[in-house]
């Protein structure tokens, strides 16, 4: 689809090309005609007077080309205007003055015919490379006389013409393709602000409108245009502040649970001590309770944490972390099973510890909780995208329709199994790699399972770390973490 | 062990629970249900530690705190709601020596008031134990181990248990590095991944009290990307 303005450009040129040109052509038609005119007329009648009084009067009559030319008569007939005779005896010795040498051979049959037949002829041609006019004819007999009048005046004058014709339609066409600029954006000026405002308002700036004010039909499409934003904005607010409402009252429920929450936790802490004394059905009980208490806990700990995010009330302080050492820390305490595989070298990263640490224990939660019994594998690598974490299962994965729903808030792959988590737990370790500038994916493992890949950035040199860090600053030999430091 | 312990907390459940819970471990127990209660119990019965939860009736946690911390050495463990950064750094700025989470099970809250205890009674390790090493220094300051007091040119500066253990632990090695874990785990008395902001905090504390410009220390001094250290005497 070619723009409008293309479009535009493309009929204006045209047809003002069209008309330039007819215009030339026939301007160039009529001034050819006449100026060739002219000069006929005139080469006209000094031929005639040659043939008519000039040779007549010559007597004897000159019968070859040697008595012609001693007899003056070439010399006469220029006399009257500048002309060049050649004269043709038909014995095949031809008069022709020097410089048209040859010449004769050069006529047209067509002239040569009319000429013996008495008549007088004439033809526009090139003559030894110069354009002329020959006009020939005869006086009773032989000599057949030819004057070559040279038409470089003509032809100079026809050859100047053309050239300014060329440049005054050139010029027509550029006025006119800039005249066709000019038009279109006055014309698309108000589609082109219309594009502006589109624009920003699917950026998210839904106060974007577009200048009203002409009676057009431009300006009637402007007033819906903007009468359609401001129905956007308001309907876009009204959800906003909803959601607010919502996650507002999420966070007022989850705070107000806190209280009761506390009290319950330590009781059942306290009745999970003294189990021992119960009966069969009562310690059964008292399990559930325990188990179920800390359910709820996990379940209101993730809401309220939700809710921080969705209140923005978070803030990051970065540190520099050994993110071998997090991995060892996070899979030692909640999933000492898992196969970890980390670098020889420490991959020290600036980031939050807290935030890794939730990150990496929900993922290995997740991984402990949805594929239960299979082997889980961690790994740390250094790649050129940043510090990559890993943490691959064998379980039942995800449809790959799915898949881009794991980290969806209450998702969960298999809905029949509620097990011990909340749904949240991929959710906020999404949330919190965000925060981190990390990049956190999903995706299908061949074979089965699911692997989930954190990518950190790194912001400064990674060999090295802590050791090499101090190493500049203290020239200390004991410069380790004290002993006992690894845990 | 047979510690006193105050517990200030306005929830009759959580307070009762709490009681129990800290009896069963051996403690002995008296209550306050609203800040002002709570500084006069504390002025009454002078506990061994403080259990302070920070939304209190009348007079908040962060106020008891400092109004505590200007008259004792105390230990404070706070109970706060939220683990949100502003009420965490508060509540430690406000002289609390450590802090836990709401809600909590009760062996946990047990740990955290045995680790806030254990540096009252000097448990820091062999050296203490054979007495051998009475008393360090550390620049201008000396520093008494077994009398755990600190003095510059004779004059006492009072510290909290938190910053006295800090001090030390970083004065017994000068120019060591230790990282905010192994404070932790050191001084706090965390095995895994606490809040690093208590070490930040205390230390930040500490400079208050013992250097001589806090804006410029000399004493104490912060390894870019590592911990801290004690500055090492001068050759």
């Amino acid at each position: 689809m070619v723009g409008i303005r293309t479009r535009l450009a493309i009929t204006l040129v045209a047809l003002v090309a069209l008309t330039v040109a007819a215009i030339g052509v026939g301007v160039y038609a009529f001034v050819e005609s006449s100026l060739r005119e002219r000069m006929l007329a005139d080469a006209r009648q000094q031929a005639d007077f040659n043939l008519s009084v000039l040779l007549p009067a010559e007597v004897p009559r000159p019968t070859d080309s040697t008595t012609f030319a001693a007899s003056g008569l070439p010399e006469a007939f220029a006399l009257r205007g500048d002309v060049d005779t050649i004269a043709d005896f038909g014995d095949g010795n031809p008069y022709t003055p020097g410089r048209l040498l040859g010449g004769l051979n050069e006529l047209s049959p067509e002239l040569r015919a009319i000429v013996g037949n008495g008549e007088l002829g004439f033809a526009w041609q090139t003559l030894q490379d110069e354009p002329v006019l020959v006009v020939g004819g005869r006086q009773g007999g032989p000599p057949d006389l030819y004057f070559v009048f040279s038409a470089a005046a003509v032809e100079t004058a026809l050859a100047q013409l053309r050239i300014g014709l060329l440049a005054a339609g050139l010029l027509a066409v550029l006025v006119a393709l800039a005249t066709a600029g000019l038009i279109a954006r006055r014309i698309l000026r108000p589609v082109d602000e219309a594009v502006l405002a589109a624009r920003r308002i699917a950026a998210g700036d839904l106060t974007a409108r577009v200048p009203e004010g002409g009676r057009d039909e431009f300006g009637r499409w402007a007033a819906e245009f903007n009468r359609m934003a401001g129905t956007l904005e308001s309907t876009v607010g009204r959800l906003e502040s909803a959601q607010q409402q919502n996650r507002r009252f999420v966070a007022d429920v989850s705070h107000e649970l806190r209280t009761p929450l506390t009290a319950l936790v330590a009781e059942a802490s306290l009745i999970e001590a003294g189990m021992d004394g119960l009966s069969p059905d009562g310690r059964r009980a008292a399990e559930l309770l325990v188990a179920d208490v800390r359910r709820l806990r996990t379940l209101v700990d993730e809401l309220m944490e939700v809710s921080r995010f969705d209140a923005d009330a978070e803030r990051v302080s970065l540190e520099p972390v050994d993110l071998g050492r997090v991995v060892a820390t996070v899979v030692a305490a909640r999933l000492p099973t898992a196969a970890v595989a980390l670098p020889a070298r420490p991959v020290v990263v600036d980031t939050e510890p807290r935030r890794l640490d939730r990150i990496l224990g929900n993922l290995v939660d997740n991984a402990r909780d949805h594929a239960p019994g299979s082997p889980v594998e961690v790994s740390l690598t250094r790649t050129a995208a940043g510090a990559v974490i890993v943490v691959a299962d064998r379980g039942p994965g995800v449809a790959r329709d799915d898949l881009p729903h794991v980290f969806d808030r209450f998702y969960k792959a298999d809905p029949s199994r509620t097990g011990g988590s909340s749904g949240l737990g991929l959710a906020i370790a999404a949330e919190h790699a965000a925060l981190l500038g990390a990049t956190l994916r999903a995706r299908p493992r061949p074979g089965g399972g699911l692997i989930f890949a954190l990518t950190l950035p790194v912001t400064q040199p990674l060999p090295g770390g802590e050791g090499a860090d101090m190493a500049v600053r203290d020239d200390d030999r004991e410069s380790q973490p004290a002993p006992g430091s690894v845990t | 062990m047979d510690a006193h312990i105050l517990l200030v907390e306005d929830d009759p459940s959580i307070r009762e629970v709490t009681a129990l819970g800290l009896r069963a471990a051996g403690f002995t127990v008296s209550t306050a249900e609203d800040g002002v209660d709570g500084l006069e119990r504390w002025r009454a019965d002078r506990p061994d530690l403080l259990l302070l939860d920070v939304m209190l009736p009348r007079m908040d946690g962060l106020e008891v705190c400092r109004a505590i911390r200007h008259e004792s050495t105390i230990p404070i463990v706070m109970l706060t709601a939220r683990a949100d950064t502003i009420d965490v750094v508060v509540g430690l700025e406000s002289g609390a020596d450590d802090y836990v989470r709401k809600p909590f099970e009760m062996p946990e809250l047990v740990a955290r008031v045995r680790a806030a205890l254990r540096r009252r009674t000097g448990g820091l390790g062999p050296d203490d134990a054979n007495g051998a090493e009475p008393a360090i220094s550390l620049g201008d300051l000396d520093i008494d181990l077994a009398g755990r007091t600190v003095e510059r040119d004779g004059r006492d500066i009072p510290l909290t248990r938190t910053e006295f253990d800090l001090l030390v632990e970083l004065a017994r090695h000068p120019g060591q590095v230790f990282t905010r874990d192994v404070l932790l785990d050191h001084v706090w008395g965390y095995d895994y991944l606490g809040d690093s902001r208590l070490v930040d905090v205390a230390v930040g504390r500490l400079r208050a009290k013992v250097e001589p410009d806090p804006s410029n220390p000399a004493l104490v001094l912060t390894v870019r990307g590592a911990g801290y250290k004690a500055a090492r005497p001068a050759a």
